[in-house]
């Protein structure tokens, strides 16, 4: 029990130090905000049950006004932002990829959990906050789909980084990657 | 970790957070309901209103808060623009610019401990599910605690990285950065357990 | 790197001139470095002071980690802060905690890391970096996860990475934090053997038997600095008057 709870609290701290320490690059220079990439992460190691919860207390954090979304961001002003969606969408985004790993067992890890970042983190994620994003700015699905699908790309690329990075965690730490334990 | 409450003492600090928390509700909701350019107009004026009661330094930090819509406001102003309809266009931007502006103020005007006390108020219907409303003040208390403890181990290894490379740290030491996190939460459950845990 | 030595210290290792002219560091207006003049050569340095003093920040300044407020810090003439390039193969340094240091997940990806972002090929840094790992006796720690290893190993690690880039002179920033004592006489032994500078940040000044310079730092500025053998006992003198008082009562920084 407390195990479970320190593994939530800690890798909602992740999620915020994910968007608070200086940009990483992504190799050919260009600067990503990892926060996304440490909801995908919540997925794929702490699987669906601990990653939701780890995401909904990161984001009850932000809601009583603490500065952890990345820029420094928090507080309540950014649930009704046009990107209000996306957020919304990430507990949702960790279950999906939480799920998946937990459950494909059959595949290489770094493939498992790609694919499972890839469904939960973009597809499902995106489909939240385009809904999010019409609604505020007054547009079509479809308009708004538009608004965003530059930004798909990045995200492909953090889903593929969030598969190797499982993987290399189940080699190094084979215990730790709590979605492919056996006992829950 | 410092919270986004205004230092700048306001009437509204000592309202009931809860109200508070209703009246945005009903006001968000509302702003979608109205339509037109002059009514939003008039309530962004008044929403700049309530900012500027408390004095300068909180208008403009207040107004600062405002940024993270700039993109937004760029695009709207942009798409609408371009296709004629400016009274449209307009009504967006200061329907968003006035939600965003009333939930900050809330923010600001909310002290940490006020918000916490309506999450553990909100938190008793889902008794029945399990939810323990003093471990989930606990697992607030923990990721604050613990955010600037990992946040300053996120630093030390980028500059391990940079001691060793010219170019900013790769996506790979977010690898080493996950293991600190899982270590740490070891340590944090057995500082638990030690102090008598959950009793479950 | 020759195996067979076993004296601490060694006559041919070659310092670096490192030159600071009133080097001054502050963050959020406070000040942790103030007005630091120093000009030394020598192969081994000892860097003394309480915690807090500010040795830790000057040690990432010299390895150009950090810019300096205000001021000047040359290693053989370069400013390495600014100079990047000139800063790997000038310093390597070392961090008090291996975990808050080991990037990669085995020994050889870690020791590797640097020389392929010196620009070797992966198959050279590769190459490069078994001849370090044998040069210390350890090739069968190729492919070991770090993660298995103990803190000392750990540490070998981290120095093991550094060495195989060859700079001029390593940093030592308490290297020796929570280790055990056949571990420390053991790492020591290692490091000894370092042809390049040495420059060994500590609060305890056993680890710097043999050196040649030391330097120390209270609250940020220069208390004394001169040989070995005449600061050390002042500075443990002074510790031990330290001692005595309950400055640890003190808020004020």
């Amino acid at each position: 029990m407390e195990k479970n709870v320190a593994l939530i609290a800690l890798f909602a701290a992740l999620i915020a130090a994910l968007g608070l320490i200086p940009k990483i690059t992504l190799g050919f220079g260009v600067p990503i905000t990892a926060q996304s990439l440490g909801v995908m992460l919540c997925g794929t190691i702490l699987g669906s049950k601990r990653g939701a919860l780890a995401v909904l207390l990161f984001l009850l954090l932000v809601a009583i006004g603490l500065p952890l979304l990345s820029g420094g961001r928090g507080g309540l002003g950014v649930f009704v932002s046009p990107s209000a969606g996306f957020l919304i969408g990430w507990p949702f985004a960790a279950f999906v990829t939480g799920w998946i790993v937990e459950n494909w067992r059959s595949a290489p890890l770094t493939l498992v959990a790609g694919v499972a970042s890839i469904i939960g983190g973009i597809f499902l994620m995106y489909a939240f906050g385009i809904v999010g994003l019409s609604v505020s700015l007054d547009k079509t699905l479809i308009e708004a789909a538009g608004l965003v699908s530059a930004f798909v790309l990045g995200d492909v690329i953090k889903a593929g980084i969030a598969g190797m990075l499982t993987a290399a965690l189940a080699k190094a730490r084979p215990a730790s990657v709590l979605s492919r334990a056996d006992v829950i | 970790m410092i919270s986004l409450t205004s230092p700048t003492k306001t009437w509204a600090h000592s309202w009931p957070a809860g109200a508070k928390l209703a009246g945005l509700c009903i006001a968000t909701l509302g702003l979608f309901f109205l339509q037109s350019v002059p009514v939003h107009a008039a309530v962004f004026a008044v929403v700049l209103g309530l900012y500027a009661l408390p004095g300068r330094a909180f208008f403009v930090s207040g107004l600062r808060k405002l940024q993270l819509l700039w993109p937004f406001i760029l695009i709207v102003a942009i798409w609408h623009v371009w296709s004629g309809q400016m009274a449209e266009g307009a009504a967006v931007i200061l329907r968003l610019m006035s939600a965003v502006a009333l939930a900050n103020l809330v923010t600001m005007t909310t002290r940490l401990t006020d918000m916490i006390d309506v999450v553990r108020f909100l938190a008793r219907p889902f008794a029945r599910f399990g939810l323990r409303s003093d471990i989930l003040e606990l697992a607030i208390a923990l990721v604050i605690r613990l955010t600037p403890v990992l946040i300053q181990k996120g630093n030390l290894l980028s500059q391990a990285w940079r001691a060793r490379s010219r170019r900013r740290a790769g996506w790979r030491i977010i690898l080493p950065f996950t293991i600190l996190a899982l270590d740490d939460a070891d340590q944090v459950a057995e500082a638990l357990r030690a102090r008598g845990g959950f009793n479950t | 790197m020759t195996l067979e030595r076993l004296n601490i210290e060694t006559p041919n290792a070659s310092g670096s001139q490192i030159v600071l002219t009133d080097l001054c560091y502050s963050v959020d207006g406070k000040g942790i470095l103030q007005g630091i003049t120093l000009k030394t050569s020598a192969p081994r340095i000892g860097i003394v002071g309480r915690n807090g003093s500010g040795k830790s920040t000057l040690a990432r300044i010299l390895a150009g980690l950090i810019e300096p407020t205000s001021g000047s810090a040359l290693v053989n003439g370069h400013n390495l802060a600014k100079d990047r390039k000139a800063a790997l193969a000038e310093v390597g340094i070392l961090f008090q905690n291996p975990d808050h240091q080991i990037i990669f997940p085995t020994v050889l990806e870690e020791v590797s890391f640097g020389l392929r972002q010196l620009g070797q090929a992966k198959k050279t840094a590769e190459e490069n970096a078994r001849k370090t790992l044998d040069a210390f006796g350890k090739a069968h720690w190729a492919d070991a996860y770090v993660n298995n290893l103990s803190q000392g190993q750990k540490h070998l690690v981290c120095l093991m990475a550094v060495v195989a880039m060859q700079p001029r002179m390593i940093i030592l920033d308490e290297p020796y934090s929570g280790l055990d004592i056949p571990t420390k006489h053991q790492l020591t032994r290692y490091l000894s053997r370092y042809q390049g500078a040495l420059l060994h940040i500590t609060h305890d000044p056993s680890d710097l038997s043999g050196y040649d310079d030391v330097v120390w730092l209270e609250q940020g500025a220069v208390e004394q600095s001169g040989a070995a053998d005449v600061v050390i006992p002042a500075y443990v003198a002074q510790m031990n008057t330290l001692g005595g008082s309950d400055d640890i009562s003190d808020l004020s920084h």
